[in-house]
């Protein structure tokens, strides 16, 4: 327990007082001459026991009222968690920042920001718990940093919210790794956060991973979870799905496709929205009946001759302003040119469609057909799609669509009839397998990828698909489709900036039914088209914390926060430029939804380690330290109680009455 | 009779002279030296008629009863009651715990008071009167004598004795008992702080010499109330260990005790006929000897 104003503790010895005053008492008696001893010595004999209980009950009631009334004045505090600064001296106290977002979602009244409140909050409690060390560790540099005190946490680059979405089990296992490496004793671990589901990640497998691994540390670990779960009041957020320069003739437009949502208490009818795309202003109100409306296609007028810009959107600011603006960029469409490059002859006619026509009517979707040893001479520069069905590329060829990929170019290899030994980006071919019945789809990857669920939320038909035949794959990859004996249909290779897929089965009717179905060839090479030509063109909207930190080393701002770090540029939703390309950093998707972890949820997820929770809202900062003065007044109130009641004379018997 | 010109504290002559209206009497038969007022045990020549006696050679021949012997022809005497004097022997408790006095007065000298009011009231109706202080033993004692000299003499013997010392009550009273001659009227005045049993024995003894026995119990106030406020050291006036007490915490247990030991004596008293007086020192000692000798009148002597 700790204390607002400890010197007043200095009045503890006053508690000696009452014994004092009886010690004094006792030698203030009078002296009596006395006749009728034979009845006092046995009244005195009779009392004794009680009487010295009582005596005894009475100086321990006015002691303890005493010392509960010095406790009150001197305003002691704890912890949310009772008890928690009673102890010994930590050996290192780490914390955890989520800077999520979501984390910038601010009280109506208090107008402190989650975080805001949880590092204030901390800064006061930290500083009454005494650790030889301080280090923070955030969500978006991952990086442990040491502290002089907590006090210093509100100054750190470290308090401000970023777009970068938190990944808790990341970071306890950043903290993990910190306690590991520097062999601290006992450890206190605390994490502020606002429960987000989306952060926490909670059916990610690394949590029993982590707690297995906590367990098993020697030195005594501790957890401690500030938590802010409690949704912003009357949230309305804005996000840009899509946008698409077009040119008509001598006239310029952007297509926007927006999204709002609101929060079920947004009470909100018209919203407007602000649209500034390179200083020039537009507003639009839009009818507003929640939770969500899209905006499709909006189209703003823009000067013919800017062929690429930035902008942003904006709705009026409200608890959670982060949500309240959305950057994006705009080029003139990169030419959404595939190469289907084949062994055999004649490319299946399914293929070549599914590859050129393209979703947009007013886009068009080039496809040129080339053999293998062609590559070398093609320029792949304003390719967007590798279709490769032919043994795997080696030498100059292999390194050239590496450098492709690199570059943001999308690759699906299919097998080719005699597959080699060969490897590129650490996947090989083995051998076909033939199934005497056909097999279906056991599972895909319906969330994210090529096989992930259309705008309306509908999965692509990939269970109806039947595969005859497929070849085998060595190597890491990770699978989005598979077979029912596990076989992967789909793989994707990691990569940097490109994608690249394996799909073990060709379009030939002999081997799968992709042709006849058509619906989920045509999706994934359409898809795979969108992400080349969206990642090798001038402009890129990307999703903060995806690139890494050295890519925006010599990146330049254009919009978005105040002064910034040129490494922190990634993590901070804005527009900034990287040499004649521009890029727009935005939060995730995921951001916008607010469903929160159940802290029962929370609680399991430290099951079996010492873990306490307080959890409390922004703006509130009582929560962490919390004058406990009150519960001593009752204590006293109670001790004076039970003072008076054994100080009641007891009912005296009536005078003896004489015979 | 005259009143001892020396101004006593412990009489009072218009008190005095108020209970002198009072006859005291004894309860049973008293055996005096002369002829009194109080039933004797032997026959006499008063004219109260006592009972008939067949004739034996010798018997004075005036009192044979001839209608007697007309009826029966037979030869009986006339018996007549002899009347005689009483000899009232005080015990006064001189021990340390009549030192005791709250109300103004000590018990010790309530005592005097009672003990010299009846004394002066048994001499004025021609009856004796004795003295003996006790307290460990016999202090200071006189015989019962009649003559007004002798109450003098009993005066200054109150007036010098002063409540000291522990008490053997218990043994005093045995040795009171037996010394002094039967068929005499005890008074003892006393705070009778002793065991109830013992003293029952004491009465019994008394009982057993015939003697016609009347105790005063004397309480100070304060030992009936047990009224304190602040912790205090209470000295034994005889000479016993002090005791430090809470008399808030133990003023119940006190009373409990107290009530014990007054129904106890009590209750001795009523089974060996003693005439039990309890008196508060706080109520006017003539108050209760008024009704003693009211008590004493209406009783009347038996035989």
């Amino acid at each position: 327990m700790s204390f607002l104003e400890p010197l007043l503790l200095a009045a503890l010895p006053l508690c000696g007082l009452p014994i004092l005053i009886h010690l004094i008492n006792q030698r203030r008696f009078q002296t009596v001459e006395w006749g009728a001893m034979r009845f006092l010595l046995e009244a005195n004999r009779m009392a004794r026991g009680h009487s010295r209980i009582r005596r005894w009950l009475i100086l321990a009631c006015r002691t303890l009222a005493i010392a509960a009334l010095i406790f009150v004045i001197s305003r002691p505090l704890a912890s949310g968690w009772i008890g928690l600064a009673g102890g010994s001296e930590s050996d290192t106290t780490i914390i955890l920042l989520d800077r999520s977002p979501s984390m910038n979602q601010r009280d109506a009244l208090a107008h402190a920001s989650k975080l805001e409140t949880g590092i204030s909050q901390l800064s006061q409690a930290l500083g009454l718990v005494r650790s030889k060390r301080w280090i923070l560790i955030d969500s978006a540099t991952l990086a442990s940093q040491e502290l002089e005190s907590p006090q210093m946490l509100s100054r750190t680059v470290a308090a401000n919210a970023v777009s970068k979405s938190a990944h808790l089990p990341t970071l306890i296992q950043a903290a993990h790794d910190y306690i590991q490496e520097n062999r601290s004793g006992q450890t206190e671990i605390w994490i502020l956060s606002d429960l987000q589901a989306n952060d926490w990640d909670a059916e990610n497998g690394r949590w029993k991973t982590l707690r297995d691994s906590f367990l098993q540390f020697q030195q005594a670990v501790r957890f401690h979870l500030l938590a802010y779960p409690e949704a912003a009041a009357a949230n309305v957020g804005v996000r840009v799905t899509s946008i698409e320069r077009q040119q008509t003739g001598d006239t310029a437009q952007l297509l926007l496709s927006i999204i709002l949502t609101a929060s079920p208490d947004a009470k909100s009818t018209e919203i407007p929205l602000r649209f500034d795309i390179q200083g020039v202003r537009t507003e639009h109100v839009v009818q507003w009946e929640g939770p969500q409306l899209e905006l499709r296609n909006f189209a703003i007028p823009i000067d013919p001759e800017l062929k690429q810009g930035h902008g942003r959107v904006t709705i009026p600011a409200d608890a959670y302003p982060t949500d309240d603006e959305y950057y994006f960029v705009f080029s003139e469409p990169m030419p959404r040119r595939a190469i289907l490059v084949a062994d055999e002859e004649d490319v299946p006619r399914p293929l070549r469609l599914a590859t050129a026509i393209s979703p947009d009517p007013n886009t068009f979707n080039e496809v040129e057909v080339v053999r293998p040893a062609q590559i070398a001479a093609l320029n792949l520069g304003d390719v967007a799609l590798l279709v490769w069905q032919a043994p795997l590329p080696q030498g100059g060829d292999a390194t050239r669509i590496e450098s492709f990929v690199a570059s943001g170019g999308q690759v699906i290899f299919l097998p080719p009839e005699l597959p080699t030994a060969d490897t590129l980006f650490g996947i090989g071919w083995t051998d076909w397998h033939e199934t005497e019945t056909s097999l279906a789809i056991e599972n895909w990857r319906s969330d994210e990828d090529l096989l992930v669920r259309t705008q309306s939320g509908q999965s692509l038909p990939v269970g109806q698909l039947q595969i005859h035949r497929f070849c085998g794959l060595t190597g890491e990859f990770t699978k989005l489709a598979w077979l029912k004996d596990g076989s992967p249909l789909l793989a994707r290779v990691p990569t940097g900036k490109g994608g690249v897929w394996f799909l073990t089965t060709t379009i030939q009717p002999r081997d799968s039914s992709l042709a006849i179905d058509g619906v989920v060839l045509y999706a994934m090479l359409q898809r795979a088209i969108a992400n080349g030509a969206a990642a090798r063109g001038n402009t890129q909207n990307v999703v903060a914390g995806i690139l890494p930190k050295e890519t925006t080393l010599n990146w330049k701002q254009l919009e978005g926060a105040g002064t910034l770090l040129s490494s922190d540029y990634a993590d901070i939703a804005g527009v900034y430029s990287a040499g004649d390309r521009i890029v727009a950093i935005n939060r995730s998707e995921q951001e916008d939804n607010p469903a929160t972890l159940p802290l029962e949820k929370v609680d399991k997820l430290f099951e079996g380690l010492r873990f306490d929770r307080v959890s409390d809202s922004a703006g509130e900062f009582s929560a962490l330290a919390r004058e406990i003065w009150r519960i001593f007044l009752v204590l006293l109130i109670v001790v004076l109680f039970v003072e008076s009641l054994l100080c009641l004379p007891s009912r005296k018997k009536a005078t003896t009455s004489l015979p | 009779m005259p009143v001892d010109p020396t101004q006593r504290t412990f009489l009072d002559p218009q008190i005095l002279a108020r209970l002198a209206s009072i006859p005291l009497f004894a309860r049973k038969p008293m055996q005096g030296n002369v002829s009194g007022r109080h039933t004797s045990p032997h026959r006499g020549a008063s004219v109260e008629f006592a009972q008939y006696r067949k004739y034996v050679p010798g018997d004075d021949l005036r009192r044979l009863d001839w209608r007697a012997h007309g009826r029966s022809d037979r030869y009986y005497i006339k018996e007549f009651e002899a009347d005689t004097n009483l000899r009232l022997c005080l015990v006064v408790d001189t021990s340390g715990s009549m030192k005791v006095g709250t109300a103004g007065i000590s018990k010790f000298a309530y005592a005097q008071r009672l003990a010299a009011g009846l004394a002066y009231l048994a001499v004025q109706q021609g009856d004796a009167a004795g003295l003996a202080c006790v307290a460990d033993g016999i202090v200071t004692a006189i015989p019962a004598k009649r003559n007004p000299a002798h109450l003098k003499v009993l005066f200054d013997l109150l007036e010098q004795a002063a409540p000291v010392g522990p008490t053997r009550l218990v043994e005093t009273l045995h040795e009171l008992a037996e010394t002094i001659r039967q068929r005499a009227f005890v008074v003892i005045i006393s705070d009778f702080f002793v065991d109830p049993a013992e003293l029952r024995d004491c009465f019994e003894h008394f009982r057993f010499r015939k003697h016609d026995l009347a105790a005063f119990h004397l309480l100070d106030p304060q030992e009936i109330g047990f009224q304190f406020q602040r912790p205090t050291r209470f000295l034994d006036l005889e000479g016993g260990n002090a005791i430090f007490a809470e008399p808030n915490e133990i003023a119940d247990r006190y009373q409990e005790a107290l009530s014990r030991y007054l129904n106890d004596l009590k209750q001795a008293t009523v089974t060996t006929g003693v005439d039990y007086h309890c008196l508060r020192t706080d109520e006017p000692y003539h108050t209760g000897l008024t009704r003693f000798l009211v008590g004493r009148g209406k009783a009347g002597g038996r035989r």
